[in-house]
């Protein structure tokens, strides 16, 4: 795990030289990258209730094309996440990247979940997460033929009514002069969306695993 | 701006919660958290009648030594109406505070990070006894991601203890519900003792050991009931909660009830990445209960250290541990003092410290690094006293600076001369949070005196 990470982290690099800002550096890496550290409940054992419908917004795939993030939900269980290329705090972007990696892995190996589901890494940065850029990304991390999807948008006010219908808040971080750094602060969210494009769950730091996805997703599977 | 600083632990700001935390050091160790000066203190507040406009309100304190209007009331902002203010939480982006009712078991959702010096209602639930099939007095208001836990007291059928939780989104729409585990349904969860009385309180979630704590306390019939007729009366004091309840977290089920007698009320878990275990004190039997994992990975229960006299009936209420795992604050209701006990050997605290705060103390919160204790009155409307049997004031806010020796007073706020009501739960606000600077000046509205 720790070599994926500096990987990672070489990925983030020049955005955290070129940036530093006045976040202490973590302390406590999350728990989705040990082990998992009990057993969970046994998939379809207990409800993942719907929490609301999983809204729609204009998006960008890695080719420049447009669209809409509707097309990519409503026919997998699909495992949506709000990311930045330049996030560079481990806890944060990394860690849902990571934790994805894990699911990805995971699905690959279960006949049952292969074909039925999606993961979507969505950016918050449009400035600098061009398609290109964002299809290099993911090109670090998509297996051969697993339905991974990364997506921009072309804009700030393209990007901001998807962020508010997820509720994900972000601070972008500017200099005394007003110039963006590059970095923002967030809460990291990762959302569980089921084929009727229904969240059925939310995942943060404390929560985000894979083996904890992977077993939401085959119980949302058996209802 | 440079005072504050926001913990990076996670990406800034990262989820669950907390909350009903009683303050800073009582968040999940992945939430936005406060490690500098705090800009304000958000109170919680009974309305009173014949105080002021008699409402529930939530009070607007400045903290901020470098702010002009360091110690005073810059905000207030009324609910219309008296529903017993009682406990709040943050949302885990720390945008919002839900604030409930135990009396009318609604809940009013503020938005503290538009203008953090100027708390503004943003919705209102009060259909919370529909929605959750007859949950009554939503208590303990909890982060979870994206949504909150919201703790009962009661229940619309009898107005006993027997209670449950629910779930809504962080905009405030209903999930779902769950009950306690009681004798006649144990759901599935392993009765340990004596007891498995279906009452509820406070909770507290440890993610990485997928666990959520509750405990337990007493329905509205009593909780509504003048203090001196409920204690005069031998089977209202049978009806106060007995249990602990371990959960599965992630499933949201009943795994284990242990019994912890004497009603068990605020929760408060260690900071450490390894520790796995919480504290609770017992309002009746005047103890320090210590819920733990033990070698073996079964949850137990123990009381671990007597406080004060329990013959006497300190009466144990709000609690607050340290950020460093090694100290707990316990404030005992009906002596007025705070203690402090050393938790550094969790199965054996010693007390260390005590001090008279002043008449009916019940709530404590401490900034992240245990320089500031904030401490308020009023535990609920009609068990508080009206008049101070002493020179004190019933009804204060109160900021102390601890040194690791002594508590020294900075300032103290009177919330019936002020016209406000009966103080309860604090919560800190900054503008750092949200990316802003504090207002170089104070506020045009100041709030009532």
């Amino acid at each position: 795990m720790r070599q994926w990470l500096i990987g990672l982290l070489g990925w983030c690099a020049v955005s955290a030289l070129a940036a530093p800002h006045q976040h202490e550096p973590p302390v406590v890496l999350a728990p989705g990258y040990e082990d998992l550290q009990f057993e969970p409940p046994s998939a379809g054992s207990y409800q993942l209730p719907s929490m609301g419908e999983a809204a729609d917004g204009l998006i960008l795939n890695t080719l420049g094309n447009a669209g809409r993030l509707h097309d990519y939900l409503g026919d997998k269980a699909t495992v949506l996440s709000f990311i930045f290329t330049t996030c560079n705090d481990v806890n944060g972007c990394p860690l849902a990247t990571y934790v994805m990696s894990g699911v990805q892995k995971a699905v690959l190996k279960d006949p049952d979940l292969v074909d039925q589901v999606r993961i979507v890494s969505f950016s918050f940065d449009p400035e600098k997460d061009t398609p290109s850029v964002l299809g290099r990304y993911g090109d670090q991390f998509r297996a051969e033929g697993f339905d991974w999807e990364f997506l921009t948008t072309a804009s700030e006010d393209a990007l901001r009514p998807t962020l508010d219908a997820y509720d994900q808040w972000v601070i972008r971080d500017y200099d005394e002069e007003g110039n963006y750094l590059g970095t923002m602060s967030h809460i990291l969210r990762v959302y569980l969306i089921d084929s009727d494009r229904r969240i059925r769950n939310i995942y943060s730091t404390s929560y985000l695993h894979a083996d904890t996805v992977v077993n939401d997703l085959r119980t949302l599977l058996m209802q | 701006m440079s005072r504050i600083f926001i913990a990076a632990l996670g990406f800034l700001m990262m989820a669950v919660a907390p909350v009903t935390l009683a303050d800073e050091t009582c968040m999940s160790p992945y939430m936005a958290k406060i490690v500098g000066q705090e800009d304000y203190v958000y109170i919680w507040t009974l309305g009173m009648e014949g105080v002021g406009d008699g409402e529930d309100k939530l009070v607007t304190v400045d903290v901020n030594p470098d702010s002009k209007t360091y110690g005073e009331v810059v905000h207030s902002l009324s609910v219309g109406g008296r529903n017993e203010a009682h406990h709040s939480g943050l949302t885990d982006d720390r945008r919002y505070l839900w604030a409930s009712g135990l009396d009318t078991s609604k809940i009013f959702i503020f938005d503290i990070y538009t203008d953090p010096a100027q708390p503004r209602l943003h919705r209102e639930i009060d259909d919370f006894v529909a929605k959750t099939g007859g949950i009554v007095g939503p208590h303990t208001n909890y982060a979870l991601p994206g949504r909150m836990l919201i703790t009962g007291l009661s229940n619309n059928r009898d107005h006993g203890g027997r209670t449950g939780m629910a779930e809504y989104t962080n905009d405030g729409d209903f999930i779902t519900s769950v009950w306690m585990p009681t004798d006649d349904n144990l759901q599935g969860a392993v009765k340990s003792g004596n007891y498995a009385d279906g009452y509820g309180y406070d909770a507290r979630a440890l993610p990485r050991r997928n666990v959520l704590v509750t405990s337990s306390f007493t329905g509205w019939n009593n909780y509504m009931m003048n203090l001196g007729k409920m204690m005069g009366d031998p089977e209202a004091m049978k009806r106060f909660g007995n249990t602990v309840v371990i959960w599965d977290l992630h499933a949201r089920t009943p795994k284990k009830v242990l019994d912890v007698p004497g009603a068990p009320l605020e929760l408060r878990c260690a900071w450490g990445s390894r520790s796995n275990y919480c504290f609770t004190t017992t309002a009746l039997t005047s103890k320090i209960w210590l819920i733990y994992e033990d070698d073996a990975g079964e949850w137990q229960a123990k009381a671990v250290a007597d406080i004060g006299d329990a013959s006497k009936i300190p009466l144990p209420v709000d609690i607050s541990i340290s950020a460093d795992d090694n100290h707990l604050w316990v404030n005992t209701w009906n002596d007025g003092l705070v203690r402090l006990f050393d938790i550094s050997d969790p199965h054996a605290p010693e007390q260390v410290f005590e001090k008279r705060i002043g008449e009916q103390i019940n709530m404590v919160s401490q900034s992240w690094d245990g320089e500031r204790v904030y401490f308020t009155s009023s535990l609920l409307a009609n068990w508080d006293k009206t008049e101070s049997g002493g020179e004190d004031d019933v009804q204060y806010f109160k900021l102390y600076n601890w040194d690791g020796a002594t508590l020294t007073p900075q300032f103290s706020l009177d919330f019936v001369e002020m016209g406000l009501g009966s103080p309860h739960q604090m919560r800190f606000g900054a503008h750092a949070l949200y990316g802003k600077a504090p207002a170089k000046t104070g506020h045009d509205d100041m709030a009532a005196r």
